[in-house]
């Protein structure tokens, strides 16, 4: 061990930073949207994909992936209520003061995926993370082709972004498909899981990427849907939740196997996890 | 390298010295019938003739409980870092590569501070083990002896030690001990005895093949039988995790002051085989079954941690998983053992 | 935000874990000053039917008992039991083994049958009524309940260990009791307690109850190994886990 070097001049991986919420609201009946700025007034800096360790003092940390594109300013959180710090959230309003540590994690493809067709497939609060990505990507939009966004909801009621999701249908360089589990009156469009719709994707799924974020029980058939069409396992990227603790590959919470989420994950290319039968 | 020698009046001496010099020491002692780490009071409580402590020296590396912040509410963190050099006296071989392959953990990727500078606090003296403890099979490990890590190193040979210095914080401590002489070609051959010894001799439970055959092996045995076999009587007790040297997991939490104007965020020891390790907000627990958190278990030390580590086994064969397990299941060489026999050491096609 | 209000009651118990409430010393001053106390027999004469923070201590064991607990449910946001008795029914469900007559004949003789002397089966509180938050043990810890206390001040969950006690006895570096041939219930007991049996050289007699998820199947295979039998075991879980139903909701 070195001796010589002074080791206090390393950062503390554990030490949030600062930040502030500039607005907040609830997009339905459980989810909470935040709008956030580091109180140093410096970009987060993260990439679509990766997320942050939210701090409240006094409670704890939650791992919770930006749902913003960083060309956007600030960042966004949606948050649902089921856990400590996430239940303290939900307590908060405008003004109020947050830790944040990060960004951590693994990026979606942005670079890979450019002038390639890109398919979404995100299922109930899935779409936070992948809003991230989809946003990048209409901000730079004659980087990418094709578009494709499926959203699965389980009722109407908890359908999230309602007012962007609308924006995005009436785009025509954008193929929207939505379907609801347990359609009430209000709804009259697809019914059922999201598998359902990729039949109905008008882009060459075995060309495009496929970014894949949802509950856990929905990669299985997602993925089974997708191996029945012969997509390549290297054009699939999934965005799976673990424990991140810690967020720094330390705590030991988030392994799949031998891998830490919080460092080679949240997004994983699909081939990456032949091998790791913890994950799907 | 400086290589002298203390006989045992002189070494007494020498401990005496260091602890009322004022240093803070922790050293092996008789704790109950069994051996502990604790605070050395006098050098006449020290007892390097120990078999193997309770708890390894893990427990001043990383604490049980340490805080990393304090903070005032509303957001105000502030870091909080371990103060005062601390001296470990009596650490085995097998405890020291433990304490090695953290060292290498707490600081590749995100470099833990808090870890580090305590670790930087910190001088090791270790001492080669004079008493094999009943489970031991360090041998098997290869580490019944190291060459590393240590700032000073003690062998005894009879009527004295062997201390080898092996850092200039070492060096400065021994520097000038009374009756300090140089190693004589026969007291390096002494050495060398109890090295050559202690290589065969601490291998209760020898392992079938080479520790480096282990993470191919585990890759063709995640859906051996032997995983459930075994964790049907397992207590999900963490005992296996608790006792480890080289087991580092951490839960992180927060308490507040009765005010609630201020508080702490600490870290506490966790375990990959208690029930909610793996558990996430909204309780789904992707590590529900007792057979999968044992199996983890087994493929961190065999597979995982070693993939981290240049390849070094993460299970230094210090035999406390043994000793501690109740319905004793937790023998990784027991488990290595029998997929040894039943899939062969030969790599998965 | 204004001081919850807290009222304490007990049941069937020794007053034990109230003592415990003293016992935190130091620490009952703030206690005190961070929430407004409106009931508590023990220690004071007021009496209150608006509080916040109902606290239980003691098992329900008459009828009129379970009347008395569903009204101080239905007037508390957050109802705490606190200690054995109240979270698992502690030592009081031993009574649980016997004919309920030949209970009272044995305790009261033929006073026994004064009406007011008339006792039914023993229930923990959550027999009867939803409880948020169970602080175990005989008596309870101090410290877990400051520290539940707090939590809940902070409007947050309290993390209480659904692991077993076996994590904090080794972290005391005790030799385990087995190793004695004690029949040690430890590796099944919830811990939070320290293992402090374990460190004053008992056995673990299992008061904080069960683990979520206690390993019953491997008791036969470990007796075995150890040269005991199942009712070896049986007769060490017979005070504080006779009749003991799942500690978890």
């Amino acid at each position: 061990m070195c001796d010589c070097c002074s080791v206090e001049k390393e950062k503390d991986i554990y030490l949030p930073e600062p930040a502030s919420i500039n607005a907040c609201r609830m997009l339905n009946g459980t989810e909470m949207y935040m709008h956030i700025g580091l109180d140093s007034g410096k970009p987060l800096g993260h990439a679509p994909g990766q997320f942050v360790e939210v701090s409240v003092a006094g409670i704890g940390e939650a791992p919770l992936t930006v749902a913003s594109s960083p060309t956007q300013s600030g960042f966004e959180l949606v948050v649902r209520n089921v856990g400590r710090v996430s239940g303290a959230m939900h307590g908060m309003t405008a003004g109020h003061k947050l830790g944040i540590r990060g960004p951590f994690g693994s990026i979606y493809p942005v670079d890979e995926m450019k002038g390639r067709d890109l398919v979404f497939i995100c299922g109930g609060i899935g779409l936070v993370p992948q809003r991230a990505f989809i946003n990048y990507v209409l901000d730079n939009r004659s980087d990418y082709g094709e578009v494709v966004i499926l959203q699965g909801t389980k009722c109407y009621a908890d359908r999230l972004f309602c007012d962007e999701v609308a924006e995005w249908c009436a785009r025509d360089d954008v193929q929207l498909l939505e379907t609801i589990d347990l359609p009430d009156k209000q709804w009259d469009g697809n019914v059922g899981v999201v598998t359902t719709l990729i039949p109905k994707i008008g882009v060459d799924l075995k060309k495009a990427g496929v970014l894949v974020c949802g509950p856990p029980i929905m990669y299985k058939f997602v993925l089974m849907s997708l191996m029945e069409q012969q997509v390549p396992m290297d054009h699939v990227f999934l965005n799976l939740e673990r424990r991140m603790k810690c967020g720094v590959g330390k705590c030991g919470h988030c392994q799949i196997n031998g891998l830490y989420v919080c460092q080679s994950g949240p997004v994983y290319r699909y081939s990456d996890l032949a091998g790791v039968p913890e994950a799907i | 390298m400086s290589i002298s020698k203390l006989s045992k009046t002189d070494f007494k001496e020498f401990v005496d010295g260091l602890l009322s010099s004022g240093k803070m020491v922790m050293g092996v002692q008789a704790h109950g019938e069994r051996f502990a780490f604790d605070v050395l009071k006098s050098a006449g409580d020290l007892r390097l003739d120990y078999d193997v402590t309770i708890l390894p020296p893990k427990k001043y590396v990383l604490p049980q409980v340490e805080t990393l912040l304090t903070y005032t509410l509303p957001e105000q963190y502030k870091s909080q870092y371990q103060e005062g050099e601390m001296i470990l006296l009596g650490v085995h071989p097998y405890d020291m590569a433990a304490i090695n392959q953290m060292d290498i953990l707490f600081s590749q990727d995100q470099y833990d501070t808090h870890y580090m500078l305590r670790r930087k606090k910190m001088t090791i003296i270790a001492c080669d083990v004079a008493t094999p403890s009943k489970n031991v099979f360090a041998a098997s490990m290869g580490t019944a002896t190291v060459h590393e890590g240590y700032d000073i190193l003690l062998t005894d040979i009879g009527d004295a030690y062997v201390i080898e210095a092996a850092t200039d914080k070492g060096r400065s401590l021994v520097q000038g001990a009374a009756g300090l002489a140089n190693a004589s070609a026969q007291d390096e051959a002494a050495r060398q005895a109890v090295w050559d010894k202690n290589k065969i001799e601490l291998n209760k439970h020898p392992l079938k093949c080479k520790p480096s055959d282990i993470p191919a092996l585990l890759d063709k045995a995640y859906n051996h039988p032997v995983w459930d076999e075994k964790a049907r009587t397992c207590f999900a007790c963490g005992s296996c995790n608790t006792t480890c040297p080289t087991c580092y997991c951490f839960d992180v939490q927060d308490d507040v002051s009765w005010d609630r104007t201020a508080g702490k965020r600490y870290r506490a020891w966790d375990g990959c085989l208690l029930e909610n390790f793996a558990t996430v907000a909204g309780n789904h627990n992707f590590r529900k079954a007792r057979a999968d958190r044992f199996r983890h278990r087994l493929y961190r030390k065999g597979k995982y941690v070693p993939a981290k580590i240049g390849g070094r086994i993460a299970c230094v064969g210090c035999g406390r998983c043994i000793t501690a397990c109740i319905p004793d299941i937790a023998n990784p060489v027991a488990i290595y053992n029998r997929l040894v026999e039943d899939l062969g050491v030969a790599p998965k096609k | 935000m204004s001081k919850p209000r807290v009222a304490i009651f007990d049941f069937a118990c020794c007053e034990g874990c109230q003592l415990q409430i003293v016992n935190l010393e130091e620490e009952i001053l703030d206690l005190i000053g961070a929430v407004d106390v409106v009931e508590w027999r023990e220690a004071m004469a007021e009496t209150s039917e608006e509080y916040d923070i109902a606290i239980i201590e003691g098992s329900i064991t008459r009828p009129e008992d379970e009347d008395r607990i569903r009204t101080i449910r239905s007037r508390a946001k957050i109802l705490i039991a606190i200690g054995a008795c109240a979270t698992i029914g502690g030592i009081n469900k031993l009574k649980n083994n016997f004919d309920l007559d030949e209970v009272r004949n044995c305790v009261y003789g033929e006073a026994g049958q004064m009406e007011h002397l008339e006792t039914g089966q023993t229930k923990a509180v959550d027999e009867v009524v939803k409880v948020d938050y169970k602080v175990h043990g005989c008596p309870m810890t101090g410290s877990e309940f400051a520290y539940v206390v707090r939590c809940l001040l902070m409007g947050k969950t309290p993390e209480i260990p659904d692991y077993p006690v076996c994590v904090e006895c080794k972290m005391k570096e005790n030799v385990c009791r087995w190793e004695y041939g004690e029949i040690c219930i430890g590796p099944i007991t919830r811990a939070g307690c320290g293992a402090k049996c374990p460190s004053a050289g008992f056995r673990c007699f299992g008061c904080r109850g069960y683990v979520d998820n206690p390993n019953v199947e491997a008791a036969k295979e470990v007796m075995d190994k150890y040269g005991l039998t199942v009712d070896d075991l049986r007769s060490k879980l017979v005070l504080f886990g006779s009749k003991q139903r799942p500690t978890y909701e």
